[in-house]
């Protein structure tokens, strides 16, 4: 009833906006056709490529586009089954997240233009002011030592010191040339008393007062003696390599001796009594309990003990 | 007394190029001080199902206070393989190999006398020692 007025009324400004609406797409072709004249010729240049900024932007626009083009469709009850719109939003979208890395890694420098753009100009003691000076790495004065070079070029270049060495220096070569070997009573004297103060370290009597004034908390092991461990481990891997390479090595004399003083040990109550010399810290004349054995001085030993390539034995 | 034998073997490994398998073999013999090898190539054979001549042992040591020893065992897969692949002395430990019993003085003596001798006169002087024996 209402629809042949509503026609009525509708039909002129409908002739008018056709007519309107056929103008403007002859001149929407005509441009486009410029547009594909001038791309065709190259007068847009793309050898250095286009900004990233730039491609975001129109990739936006496109995704943007194709999205409103799916809505209408949707709007008006067709289907989205396999249309053509889908597959280019899909494509959008890969390259935008590929994108995203490239975005990180431009992210200091395009937050610092964003700044100076929003703030006009940027203070004085702002670090975001700073470039590296190669410049400031060479050396300016000549009396200071190189180890301030290296500290400095070191640190990033973000602080532009100035260096320390003088005019550049030709690179000598260190020179690995023999020394002589001048070791004099006294030094061999110090070398021992060191070597018997770590030892005097690491006995048990020292440990019980580290563990009674320390705060760490008590651990609770299977205490054995040190040597006897030692010797455990070794007993394992020969037994690995034997049964790995299905051989059977001998056992010198040395071992031999060694594995029965760790038997021995761990079944007598030898560690009850007999405390390990502490002499070396605590300043006294070293003394041995009675039924102890004295030091015996090791003998000098032939290099060419090593017979078997495979295991590796101890001398 | 339990007479039991029991044999646990490790690290089982078969050998294509060789034609052999080898494994590290857990003798367990409690209250014994040993198991001669017979009973052990016999057991093994069994759980391998082959014949105890081509299982060959090596390498037994038995722990302080007995019950268990542990070592070396190898199965080839044909006789043939055994008597190429294997060494001499674990061939004459089966019987398959006889060692030749040259003295080994007689040995340097004649390659004394060989050393003077030159060129042709060498295989003289060995032919020469087989005259001598023959006369003997």
């Amino acid at each position: 009833m209402a629809a042949p007025e509503v026609l009525e009324s509708d039909l002129p400004s409908a002739v008018a906006l056709l007519k309107n609406l056929q103008e403007q797409v002859m001149a929407v072709t005509a441009q486009v056709q410029a547009l594909t004249k001038k791309v065709r010729a190259g007068a847009y240049l793309t050898e250095k490529g286009l900004s990233l900024l730039e491609v975001k932007d129109q990739l936006l626009l496109m995704y943007l586009m194709d999205l409103s083009h799916l809505i209408l469709e949707k709007a008006s009850g067709g289907s989205l089954q396999g249309h053509a719109a889908v597959l280019r939003l899909v494509e959008i979208r890969t390259v935008l997240e590929k994108l995203r890395p490239l975005d990180q890694k431009l992210k200091y420098q395009i937050d610092k233009l964003v700044k100076t753009a929003v703030t006009g100009s940027l203070s004085e003691n702002d670090p975001l002011r700073f470039k590296p000076h190669p410049s400031n790495m060479m050396s300016k004065l000549s009396s200071e030592d190189e180890e301030e070079v290296e500290a400095e070029e070191g640190q990033s270049g973000a602080s532009g010191k100035k260096s320390a060495n003088g005019t550049v220096k030709k690179y000598v070569p260190p020179r690995l040339v023999p020394v002589h070997y001048d070791e004099t009573e006294a030094e061999r004297e110090k070398k021992r008393l060191d070597r018997a103060k770590r030892r005097a370290l690491s006995s048990s009597v020292i440990r019980e007062l580290k563990e009674q004034y320390s705060d760490a908390p008590e651990e609770i092991r299977d205490a054995r003696h040190p040597h006897v461990t030692r010797q455990s481990q070794e007993d394992q891997h020969r037994i690995n390599y034997e049964e790995s390479m299905m051989v059977r090595l001998s056992v010198s004399k040395r071992e031999k001796g060694r594995r029965k003083r760790a038997n021995v040990m761990s079944s007598q109550l030898h560690s009850l009594t007999h405390f390990s010399d502490i002499s070396a810290l605590t300043g006294g004349t070293p003394h041995l309990d009675e039924d102890q054995n004295p030091i015996k001085k090791r003998k000098k030993i032939p290099k060419n003990s090593r017979k078997k390539k495979g295991f590796r034995r101890r001398r | 007394m339990n007479d039991t034998l029991t044999i646990w073997t490790k690290k089982f490994m078969t050998n294509r190029s060789l034609q052999w398998k080898q494994m590290v073999m857990d003798v367990l013999h409690p209250g014994k001080a040993m198991v001669p090898e017979t009973e052990i190539w016999e057991k093994l054979a069994k759980m391998y199902k082959v014949t105890p001549d081509v299982t060959f042992l090596f390498g037994f040591r038995t722990h302080f206070s007995g019950g268990k020893t542990i070592g070396f065992g190898m199965i080839y897969d044909s006789l043939d393989y055994t008597k190429e692949n294997e060494p001499k002395h674990r061939l004459a430990r089966h019987g398959l190999y006889e060692k030749k019993e040259t003295s080994r003085k007689q040995q340097k003596e004649l390659k004394n006398r060989m050393k003077k001798a030159r060129g042709l006169q060498r295989p003289m002087l060995c032919c020469q020692k087989e005259r001598l024996q023959i006369h003997r």
